[in-house]
């Protein structure tokens, strides 16, 4: 067990790459990317006619050749307006789903190669995932919440508690450990969902919106929290918000499907 | 560790259906209830027909085995009393009671006699039961030692030893008939001029899904010779009381194709032996397992259908689609238990106002039972209905598309 609960916010990585946030970022080139991909393509079939419609299906593309790659200890932000690719691009980071083309290797493994079990079991040891409406699952408690992937890992249930009360306590929430999520505020609510990211110890987490259903103040202190989790491990979060990318080490900018700028 | 997450998800399965009473309870009361009523309906109508069927004998106080034909109908005495018979009952009974382990044995004769009210002098039926008394031995609850011991008119067969014409009535049967101890009860058939002096009026009497039946207990052979079953000298079962479990394998083998039947409770050869309870139960299983399946397949592929969201979350999070399956299993089957305990009420509501509404109704005490059994009888069947209702939530949550719910 850890000395204190600030540690169940650092990750297993300990080398201290990043030695600089905000703006740009400076990042040693020894280590090895958490999540790395290479010249990306997704590609979305929209549905064809009818049966006894011949002609090919249409696609859309809504990722056109990007290239990524996230250290531990990076605070990666990717922004773009809506349609740009932002989603897609982050649901691939975090393993929810596989390139069209290209090569996306995902703690060392390739993500296309794998079935859904082995992506759902890599998601469940490497990927924490916070989502911009919680989805939490209001019939459990807050600890219940946080402790949910520690059931796919078979943990005992004293285990999963200690786990859980920890790593609500590192997030300010040891009054709520009982708490359902109806009985939560938004921002509480997202911290607990941060905690749950947390549950598995996973060396990269991603964050889709993490801030968009909340006020300023209370997205500043989420902010903070992820920031203070991406100590040791890799943190990439899609936004609208300025205040949100402000916080990242580096910001990719996508247009249309593609890295503004060039890849 | 397979262990441990199964169990893990089977208490996460817990934790959420109870979560759910307090957050949505509607359509997971929607299903408890559904089962609830299934379930308790399966009860209730099991209850009738174990009623029905644990009258199927008649029962003495002193008498652990009964030899029965093995086809008899035993819906009820009155019913039986058709049924197939069995023959040369006074030589097998007098040869069973010869064994020193056997402490008494009498063939039993039901039939319906037909006799006439001593103040209005009506017809009406008492349901006469021939025996061969001895002292000290009740059948049905009536003292046959009331009745001159041994059966005189017999007569080693030619039927034409004493007369005795004593009966010994139960309260019912002597209330029909008006007579009381002392008094002659007439035959009311027309070719019969005989009568049955009253020994004695007793409190005791066959209890059947009909209610308490009036009863005379007469002579074997008297009964016979009225009924014409002295030939083949012919009765319906033969009562045998002993305190030794090894007289029942000689028993099996007084008769072909007869059943010897225990004392202990509701025997399964009492249901094995009675068509119409088992029917009713087998129809009310059914029904019940269609009704509850349906019930619990909708309701929980709607929750499931309203659950996508969460169903998607766990998915993103990392839980296996075995492990959402095996959640959503547990949750249909942890609600369809809770239907169980709700339908075990229900049911048990229902045998009492079943046979409140019988004793109202037609004076009849008892036409429904509450067995323990049908406790464990009705947590397998709403088991069963969890297991067979959980197929359609499974494959639906199966189809669930995680990037399709997030994204939504």
């Amino acid at each position: 067990m850890p000395d204190d609960e600030n540690s169940y916010l650092a990750g297993r990585y300990n080398n201290d790459k990043m030695t600089e946030r905000g703006g740009v970022a400076e990042t040693s080139s020894t280590a090895e990317p958490v999540v790395e991909g290479d010249d990306l393509v997704r590609e979305y079939s929209r549905g064809g006619g009818g049966f006894f419609d011949r002609s090919a299906t249409p696609t859309v593309t809504a990722l056109r050749g990007v290239s990524v790659a996230v250290e531990p200890g990076e605070v990666v932000g990717i922004a773009g307006p809506s349609g740009s690719g932002k989603s897609t691009l982050l649901h691939l980071l975090a393993g929810l789903d596989v390139p069209t083309a290209g090569r996306l290797t995902l703690d060392g493994d390739d993500v296309a190669a794998l079935s859904g079990r082995q992506r759902a079991r890599l998601r469940l040891r490497t990927v924490g995932i916070v989502f911009q409406r919680f989805h939490l699952l209001d019939a459990l408690s807050a600890r219940a919440n946080a402790a949910l992937p520690l059931v796919e890992l078979g943990h005992s249930k004293r285990d999963r508690r200690q786990r859980a009360e920890s790593l609500l306590a590192a997030v300010g929430l040891d009054d709520r450990v009982t708490h359902r999520p109806g009985r939560l505020s938004g921002g509480e609510q997202q911290r607990v969902a941060i905690a749950r990211a947390l549950a598995t110890d996973p060396s990269l987490v991603v964050a889709d919106e993490p801030t968009g259903e909340l006020d300023s103040e209370t997205g500043a202190r989420v902010l903070d929290l992820l920031v203070d989790v991406a100590d040791d491990r890799a943190v990439v979060l899609a936004s609208h918000d300025q205040q949100a990318l402000d916080v990242c080490d580096r910001v990719l900018r996508l247009r249309d499907g593609a890295l503004d700028g060039g890849p | 560790m397979v262990g441990r997450r199964l169990r893990s998800l089977v208490g996460l399965a817990i934790q959420r259906v109870a979560g759910r009473f307090q957050t949505a309870p509607q359509r997971v009361l929607l299903s408890v209830l559904g089962v609830g009523l299934a379930v308790g309906l399966m009860v209730a109508v099991t209850g009738v027909s174990l009623g029905l069927a644990s009258q199927s004998v008649v029962e003495s106080d002193d008498v652990d085995y009964w030899i029965v034909p093995e086809q008899s109908n035993a819906e009820s005495i009155a019913v039986s009393t058709g049924g197939l018979q069995l023959g040369d009952v006074h030589q097998t009974s007098a040869a069973i009671a010869s064994d020193d382990r056997v402490d008494y044995a009498t063939p039993v004769l039901l039939e319906l006699v037909p006799v006439r009210d001593r103040v209005t002098g009506d017809r009406t039926y008492v349901l006469a039961v021939g025996v061969v008394p001895s002292p000290d031995t009740t059948v049905l609850g009536l003292p046959a030692g009331e009745l001159t011991p041994g059966d005189p008119y017999y007569a080693n067969g030619s039927y034409d030893g004493r007369w005795t014409g004593e009966a010994v009535l139960n309260d019912a049967a002597a209330t029909v008939t008006n007579a009381s101890q002392g008094d002659q009860l007439a035959l009311a058939a027309t070719n019969e001029s005989r009568s049955f002096a009253v020994a004695n009026v007793s409190a005791g009497g066959a209890r059947t899904a009909g209610g308490t039946v009036p009863v005379m207990l007469v002579h074997l052979s008297e009964l016979q010779s009225l009924t014409g079953g002295e030939s083949g000298d012919a009765a319906d079962q033969l009562l045998v009381s002993t305190n030794d479990r090894s007289v029942r394998s000689a028993l099996a083998g007084q008769y072909p194709r007869t059943t010897v039947v225990t004392r202990s409770g509701l025997s399964a050869q009492q249901v094995s032996t009675s068509n119409l309870p088992l029917a009713i139960a087998v129809a009310a299983l059914v029904a019940a397992v269609v009704v509850g399946v349906l019930f619990v397949t909708t309701l929980m592929g709607l929750e499931v259908s309203a659950d996508r969201r969460q169903l998607g979350t766990l998915a993103a999070i990392g839980l296996s689609t075995r492990s959402r399956s095996v959640l959503i299993a547990s949750e249909t089957v942890v609600v369809s238990l809770a239907g169980g305990v709700v339908g075990i009420g229900v049911g048990l509501l229902g045998i009492v106002g079943a046979n409140a509404l019988a004793a109202t109704a037609v004076g009849v005490d008892a036409v429904a039972v509450f067995d323990l059994s049908l406790v464990g009888y009705a947590l397998c069947v709403a088991l069963g209905i969890g297991l067979v209702g959980a197929v359609y939530p499974v494959l639906l949550s199966r189809r669930t598309d995680v990037l399709e719910v997030l994204s939504g």
